[in-house]
């Protein structure tokens, strides 16, 4: 039916040879506006008494969040301009991890202020070259503004974490997932590449039962899984010697299809004693080399481990985890310092990693097992999460992955700049001084991109239940008066010098949302014609 | 008596008028559709699958646009053809042509309708285009000989190209790079070494050019991540057991034991497999295939570096810089010509590690990394940069240069008309309709920065009567300016490719005199 339609299309816009421009107005602010409609969806979200959405998937699930990012990602839009608005948040998310609602309501101001300048008959690619000049302009007076920090400053940098979580549902929570996040981050810093982190050294655990305090960093390894308890094997092991294997203890099996012939009782009895003596054989290649701990990766073509094999592996006093990941095990190898091993040929003691305690402990309903004292310790961290139910659990990830990102930005640009919408105000009249010495339609269209800039204090004071007018006209008398560092602070419900309040952020993630929001604004400005293909 | 029917059901037959009348609308509609992505202010347009996933696309490219539009007027095809082949040997001015190629439709619309037989036309346009390209082979400029001079002169065709392009506002840093990247070739047009990556995450202006390769891969675990002196071997290979591809083939056995004999008999197999690999003396083994556990560790073992999984443009690519040869058996390794490559290391960008391969044997490899806002952006910045690429490397072996702006298809039009004067007969119309549809470039150009393009064309054409002049449009500052201070340079390549594919496209639309539907062949109802 949909083929139907619209091969009727060209063919109608045949018959008509001039030139509609009608259609081409139409087709832009239609964009406009669904992009502008988007980020109204998430305005309420932004700031630390931003509310939160709850979404409820196609599949039933309820998904309760303030991630900018996570609510754009699940709202499921079709409208081509509304999906790059998506596209936009999540392009923040993996440039800086934080500021990914900002950025979809910076478009969405931008946008509405575009709306204006085009009804006003300015040219849209006049409109775009200015939008692109206010940027580079932009970017310069945020580098400016900016205060270096570094690594060792510990405080700063549990400051800008917390900035990020105070706008969580953990916000509460903040004073411990803060220095949590640095500690995570700085831990896994490789000292001769010390501008890269990467995230996927640390290791977030979730598990429901208690509450977020209850949230802590391992200084080892943890897993969701239960030790195999199969057979009454140990669940708890000192001085482990750990073995990552990636084959199976369980009978034979080939790759070629195979059949084994029995035509009496007797050769069944022999055929099930050898299988038991081929899985003995391994246990004791195994047990030989002093091995305690297995962790066996999960296989998809047989059984990992079989009954048998865990009634041996339990009176070798072996203990077994079993169904890792393959994605997995090599950040489990790179904590342990260990090798996997692919054959039992190849099981050999310098394989395997050690460590102090091995041990399985029961978190609410369920177990976790933990691995500490890891001799030799890859740089990596894990962290356990824990929540009382499903939504909060996911969402203090959310917020603990916000965090880290903040301090991955801090170690790979190393500049602090004040929150509370201060600098989006002291651009705001920056550019505005700017546009006066501009000519032309460039000095009209920058006036109209600072005045855009100051939705994020209106917003944040809006959100906070603050009269947004007297805040933002106040905040801007300040910045007149020099006072480049006075925002609003939502707890007092005033405007104070934001930095003293520690509320501060990354430069990156300001700079990135910025230049990220005109880069796609000045996308769909652009545009003048949706052309339905195939 | 007549006849009843030659043609099947549902078979359609145009004569004709109204078959020309049809092509000519079809292949004008087109034109008009992609017209206004034309020029530095030229627009984009959303193209909306209507397949699964709704995919979204923003384009300026006019072959892209009509590569995937819904066509069923016949005369319209031919246009997205010529736009095709215009993609595919020059790279640029896709959309030109087909504006062109409309343009000329539409005045000989015109002239078929004050009934000038459909062939005058088609004589008097191909004088005109013969002697349009005359005209401008009187004008190129050609640099060769002074090297500073032509990079410079690259530099402007790249930045002309790109200004109509999403990466516009960051030209001079991607001309800079698309320059840099074609020099590298050193003549040949195989744009193939010049590998283009896309990064989504920061900003078009983080992009940049690397020498060497860069493969989109992890390296196993536990094998070193940095090697000096490479030698690689690629190969495209199935590294787990190798089967019997036989349908049913099974083994029987009557025990365990012998079970167990057949797996290790595999095992060795695969040991064996890798024990030749390594055979060749190298340290770092790419496959296209998996690698899976067992080898995997025994590469790590022998400290190599061992990267499964590799696309297969990937490794094909990574053969031809490396210089090795993609093998499939390793039973004789001094026949397998290996890779070299002077360092891999793992590198990141944004969020991703990569493995970079640089100091490679064939020197003219390199990368080109792309970052910016959203996949919307980075495909759109890939196709402005292949054009820039494209025609380029077209330019360095055919180094003769344009002005742009317009000024190309003012002094074909001059020439043009001055032919027409000289002409006697009816053909003479046709010449005139030749350079009225030569200076519906520069019109749509004006039109679409919103200026004024009655006024502007009229004032090119005064300037351009003074012999040697410059004029072009300057859309930037609206106003009609020297293209060559202003540094606007086109490929005579791309102009000339377009003259000559929209005058012909629009000669085949014009003998048209009759359009045969075929009867679309049944199919089964599969709703």
């Amino acid at each position: 039916m949909a083929a139907a339609s619209t091969a009727s299309r060209p063919r109608a816009s045949k018959a008509e040879s001039f030139v509609d421009n009608k259609r081409k107005e139409d087709i832009r602010s239609a964009n406009i506006n669904a992009g502008r409609a988007v980020a109204d969806a998430v305005r309420t979200s932004l700031g630390p008494k931003g509310m939160d959405k709850m979404i409820s998937t196609a599949s039933g699930e309820v998904i309760i969040t303030n991630d900018g990012a996570t609510i754009l990602n699940k709202m499921d839009v079709l409208q081509p301009a509304a999906k790059m608005m998506v596209e936009l948040s999540k392009s923040q998310d993996s440039a800086a991890g934080d500021g990914t609602t900002t950025v979809v309501v910076l478009a969405g101001a931008l946008l509405r202020v575009c709306q204006s300048l085009l009804a006003s008959g300015i040219h849209p690619t006049v409109i775009s070259d200015a939008l692109h000049k206010s940027c580079a302009k932009s970017v310069d007076i945020l580098t400016a503004m900016a205060v270096p920090v570094e690594l060792t400053d510990r405080d700063s940098l549990v400051k800008s974490a917390s900035t990020s979580l105070n706008s969580k549902v953990v916000s509460q929570y903040s004073t411990l997932l803060a220095p949590l996040a640095v500690d995570a981050v700085l831990s896994v810093i490789d000292p001769e590449k010390p501008e890269i982190v990467d995230l996927r050294d640390i290791k977030i655990v979730k598990k429901l039962g208690g509450t977020v305090d209850d949230t802590h960093t391992v200084n080892g390894l943890v897993f969701d899984k239960k030790v195999s308890h199969a057979a009454g094997g140990p669940t708890r092991m000192e001085n482990a010697k750990i073995a990552v294997i990636q084959f199976q203890i369980s009978p034979p099996k080939t790759d070629i299809e195979q059949s084994i012939v029995v035509s009496d009782y007797t050769q069944m009895d022999r055929i099930l004693k050898e299988e038991r003596n081929y899985i003995l054989g391994m246990i004791k290649k195994i047990k030989a080399t002093g091995c305690n701990v297995l962790l066996i990766q999960k296989s998809i073509l047989r059984d990992a481990v079989t009954d048998l094999s865990l009634h041996y592996l339990a009176k070798a006093k072996i203990m077994v985890i079993k169904d890792v990941e393959r994605d997995e095990i090599e950040f489990v190898t790179k904590t342990l310092n260990c090798l996997p091993i692919a054959n039992i040929e190849h099981f050999r003691a310098e394989k395997l990693g050690h460590a102090d305690l091995v041990e399985e402990a029961s978190l609410g309903d369920g177990k976790i097992l933990k691995i500490t004292g890891i001799k030799d310790m890859g740089r990596t961290t894990s962290v356990l999460v824990r929540g009382s139910n499903q939504l909060v659990l996911d969402e203090a990830e959310r917020s603990l992955h916000d965090a880290l990102c903040v301090v991955r930005c801090l170690v790979s640009k190393r500049f602090l700049i004040a929150g509370g919408g201060a600098p989006e105000i002291e651009l705001s009249r920056q550019l505005g001084a700017w546009a006066k010495v501009l000519h032309g339609m460039e000095g009209f269209c920058v006036k109209s991109f600072a005045e855009a800039l100051e939705v994020i204090p209106y917003t944040l004071a809006e959100n906070a239940g603050l009269n947004p007018i007297a805040i933002v006209t106040e905040l801007r008398n300040k910045h007149a008066q020099g006072e480049i560092n006075s925002g609003i602070n939502v707890r007092k419900g005033q405007i104070t010098n934001i930095l003293e309040e520690n509320v501060v952020q990354p430069l990156l993630v300001s700079t990135s949302a910025i230049t990220l929001a005109t880069e796609c604004v000045r996308m769909i400005l652009k545009i003048d014609d949706i052309v339905t293909v195939r | 008596m007549p006849i009843d029917k030659i043609f099947k059901d549902d078979a359609s037959e145009e004569k004709g008028e109204r078959a020309r009348m049809a092509s000519f609308i079809g292949a004008m509609a087109v034109a008009d559709l992609v017209k206004s992505t034309l020029g530095p202010k030229g627009m984009d347009k959303i193209l909306q699958s209507t397949g699964r996933g709704h995919s979204v696309t923003v384009t300026n490219d006019g072959a892209t646009i009509l590569k995937s539009l819904h066509i069923d007027n016949p005369a319209a095809k031919v246009l997205v053809d010529i736009s095709k082949v215009q993609d595919d040997e020059v790279g640029d001015g896709t959309t030109s042509v087909v504006v062109l190629a409309g343009e000329l439709l539409r005045e000989a619309e015109k002239l078929v309708t004050s009934k000038i037989h459909p062939m005058t036309i088609i004589a008097g346009y191909r004088m005109a285009a013969e002697c349009a390209r005359e005209a401008l082979l009187k004008r190129v400029i050609d640099n060769k000989e002074n090297a500073e001079k032509f990079r410079s002169d690259l530099m402007k065709i790249a930045m002309t190209t790109l200004c109509s392009k999403i990466l516009s506002q960051d030209k001079e840093h991607f001309a800079e790079m698309a320059v840099d990247a074609v020099f590298r070739l050193k003549g040949s047009t195989n744009l193939e070494a010049i590998q283009i990556i896309k990064k989504p995450g920061g900003s078009l202006r983080d992009s940049f050019l690397d020498e060497g390769f860069i493969l989109d891969k992890k390296i196993g675990i536990g094998q070193p991540k940095r090697i000096e002196n490479a030698k690689i071997l690629v190969a495209n290979t199935a590294m787990d057991t190798d089967k019997v591809k036989i349908y049913g083939a099974r083994v029987r056995v009557d025990s365990m034991t012998k079970v167990a004999e057949i797996e290790g008999a595999e095992k060795e197999k695969m040991k064996d497999k890798v024990k030749k690999i390594l055979g060749h003396g190298i340290n770092c083994f790419v496959n296209r295939q998996l690698i899976y556990n067992f080898p995997e560790e025994l590469f790590a073992d022998a400290g190599v570096l061992a990267i499964e999984h590799a696309d297969f443009e990937g490794i094909e690519r990574l053969g031809l810089v490396t210089g090795g040869e993609i093998a499939s058996t390793f039973d004789n390794p001094e026949s397998v010509k290996l890779g070299h490559c002077k360092l891999i290391e793992e590198i990141m960008i944004g969020e991703d590690k990569l493995i970079h391969f640089s100091g490679v044997a064939m020197g003219q490899a390199c990368s080109i990394v792309l970052r910016g806002a959203s996949h919307h952006v980075l495909d759109e910045a890939e196709r402005s940069l292949h054009d820039a690429l494209c025609v380029l490397s077209q330019t360095v072996n055919d180094s003769r240069v344009l002005l742009g702006g317009g000024w190309p298809e003012m002094v074909m039009a001059k020439e043009v008309d001055e032919l027409a004067r000289k002409t006697a007969g009816k053909k003479s119309h046709a010449i005139e309709a030749f350079s009225r549809a030569l200076v519906a470039i520069p019109t749509t150009i004006a039109d679409n920065a919103g200026l004024d393009s009655a006024e502007l064309v009229a004032q090119l054409r005064a300037e351009h009567h003074n012999e040697g002049c410059n004029a072009g449009i300057d859309v930037i500052s609206g106003a009609v300016g020297d293209m060559e201070e202003r540094g606007i340079y086109e490929a005579f390549k791309v102009k000339q490719a377009v003259l000559l594919s929209a005058t012909e496209a629009a000669e085949m639309i014009l003998r048209v005199d009759e359009i045969i539907t075929c009867a679309p062949r049944r199919r089964e109802d599969r709703m």
